[in-house]
């Protein structure tokens, strides 16, 4: 698969919400090849510093047919702090289209878990499923302002639910009880794509795993390269002591591959 | 007259020797930061690279230290992979073939838990197809058995570089740590052994603390600390270690640039290895190379010894 490493201009830099931002860059060739799930690595620091050392991975969020790729992401650090100071104008330079995205199923009903900005990756699938079957999508958060793009998944399905823990959006409580209520509604085979924060992943594929229904989960870790260079971004596996690479042969996983009792 | 013409606009030469290896240029990619080469593919042009030198390779496979292996540093990267590779037997059996059709000469890091284990890896790559030298690790400092235990006895590393030097014909460079009071003993030590040259530095010993979660940012504690951060203290032990042998000497550590690589080039090293500056810019090796022609033509520099500082 193609990967490109190239200076993209920004078109649109949007604080959406208190942390969250909505970047969108030019950057065709990336563009053209993305597959839902996959990402990029965007470089953060100005000109000639080396400081922050590293770029910082993002899972791309929505693609536009004019070359137009945006990325959906929270103000959690130094990198990602700088990243929200840059202006549309200015050019970034984006590594991508990396990993594994997520393995589409079209004869199956399929449901997106997203778990607060653990919504990024899940855009993409969740427009290619529309297209072709049915689609669930339930999300979760603590409370509303940490989903400030739910609208953009609230209109792709009649089966929408939203869970916040303080109830100021949807149903208070967990995304894990909407799962539940769906799955308890689905009679037959049924797909789970999810993605956000571990314990929540983890306890979905729990409830995946009692009702035999195959879950691909979206993993972030810390990297350095995203492309499999240095090895940096390991997850235990769940049948060796062997590690599983989130840039590589992720981010995407089936979640049975994965050692979730594993802490870091 | 045309003879004149020819003096005045020749080229500046880049391709050094180190024993019987012949480099294009001098710019090499770092073990550990380029992974087998096919994962550089359509990012790098591998055939514009001095060489390149694949992750270090043990006898058999190893999984690797827990997570979190990486914490990003002011200006640097700590790394715990423990050394995690395919083993000589997937290498030469999957990535070896791949690598035979880039046109740039193929270094192959070594490491191992004994004597024996680095002189049984040396064997298998001497009939090897497509290797034309041998680094070897005594100097990860993420594993407990081999790697620095050897490098940080001059006497230990010694005996490996017999060892690997009698398995072989290939030319056998010697990946040096920095973790050690005086790093000319070791040169001295290993080049007395045979070595054709040594590589330094690998990386500096550090850790790091989460003050979120009260424990160490690495799962393993301690980690290497690469990229520009330890560029000033890479190149110091690059001038000592010139100075104290006779062999080449490559130089490693936080070089990003151009203006980085001549610094080491100008301390005396024959040539430099690019590392954590692939992880973030993996065209960097492609790019330094033509840096460093660019330098030469516009300071009418003709061959790189020129480039070394008097004494």
């Amino acid at each position: 698969m193609p990967k490109f490493d190239i200076p993209a201009e920004i078109v649109e830099q949007t604080q959406l919400a208190h942390g969250i931002f909505l970047l969108t860059v030019e950057a065709p060739a990336i563009q053209n090849s993305a597959n839902p799930g996959q990402f990029c690595m965007l470089e953060v620091k100005y000109n000639n510093s080396r400081d922050p050392l590293l770029r910082r991975p993002l899972s791309i969020y929505k693609t536009q047919a004019n070359g137009h790729i945006s990325f959906l992401y929270k103000k959690v650090g130094k990198g990602t702090r700088l990243l929200s100071k840059r202006r549309p104008g200015e050019i970034v330079r984006v590594l991508g289209p990396l990993g594994q995205g997520f393995r589409l199923i079209h004869d199956r009903p399929c449901i997106l878990v997203g778990g607060g900005l653990g919504i990024a990756p899940l855009l993409l699938p969740a427009e290619r499923i529309k297209q072709s079957g049915k689609l669930v999508i339930l999300i979760g958060a603590g409370n509303a302002s940490e989903i400030p793009t739910i609208e953009d998944f609230s209109g792709l399905t009649r089966y929408f639910h939203v869970a916040t823990e303080d109830g100021s959006l949807g149903q208070r409580g967990m995304v894990t009880d909407l799962l539940a209520q769906t799955l308890q509604e689905i009679t037959g085979m049924a797909q789970i794509y999810t993605c956000g924060p571990w314990p929540m992943m983890k306890a979905v594929y729990h409830i995946a795993r009692k009702k035999n229904i195959p879950c691909q989960v979206s993993l972030e870790a810390t990297m350095a390269c995203g492309i499999g260079l240095c090895l940096g971004c390991a997850v235990p596996k769940s049948d060796s002591r062997e590690f599983l690479h989130v840039c590589k042969e992720g981010p995407v996983f089936d979640a049975d591959q994965v050692n979730w009792e594993y802490t870091q | 007259m045309i003879h004149q013409n020819d003096q005045i606009t020749k080229s500046p030469d880049l391709s050094i020797k180190i024993g019987s290896l012949v480099l294009k240029n001098p710019v090499l990619l770092a073990s550990g930061t380029c992974g087998y080469g096919t994962e550089l593919d359509g990012l790098l042009d591998l055939d514009q690279v001095g060489g390149i030198i694949v992750k270090g390779i043990s006898i058999r496979p190893r999984p690797g230290t827990p997570p979190p292996r990486l914490v990003e540093t002011p200006c640097g990267l700590l790394n715990s992979i423990g050394l995690e590779n395919v083993g000589i037997e997937s290498f030469l059996r999957d990535k070896l073939p791949w690598l035979r059709n880039v046109k740039t000469s193929l270094i192959v890091n070594i490491l191992g838990n004994s004597v024996e284990e680095y002189s049984e890896i040396a064997k298998k790559l001497d009939g090897a197809e497509g290797v034309k030298a041998i680094e070897v690790n005594i100097s990860c400092p993420n594993v407990k058995a081999g790697g620095i235990a050897f490098g940080t006895d001059p006497e230990a590393a010694a005996n490996v570089t017999r060892a690997v030097k009698k398995a072989t014909d290939l030319p056998v460079i010697i990946k040096l740590t920095p973790n050690v009071t005086d790093i000319t003993k070791v040169a001295r030590k290993v080049a007395s052994a045979g070595a054709d040259a040594v590589s330094l530095i690998n990386t500096l010993l550090g850790m790091a603390i989460d003050i979120k979660s009260r424990r160490p940012a690495l799962a393993n504690v301690f980690g290497g600390l690469s990229g520009p951060a330890i560029k000033p203290i890479a190149l110091r032990m690059v001038w000592q270690v010139v100075r104290a042998v006779d062999i080449p000497v490559i130089g490693i550590g936080g070089i990003s640039t151009s203006d980085d690589a001549l610094e080491f080039l100008m301390a005396g090293a024959k040539a430099v290895e690019i590392g954590t500056a692939t992880l973030i810019r993996p065209s960097t090796a492609e790019d330094v190379p033509a840096d460093i022609r660019d330098y030469m033509e516009a300071n009418s520099i003709q061959n790189l010894e020129d480039l070394r500082l008097p004494e």
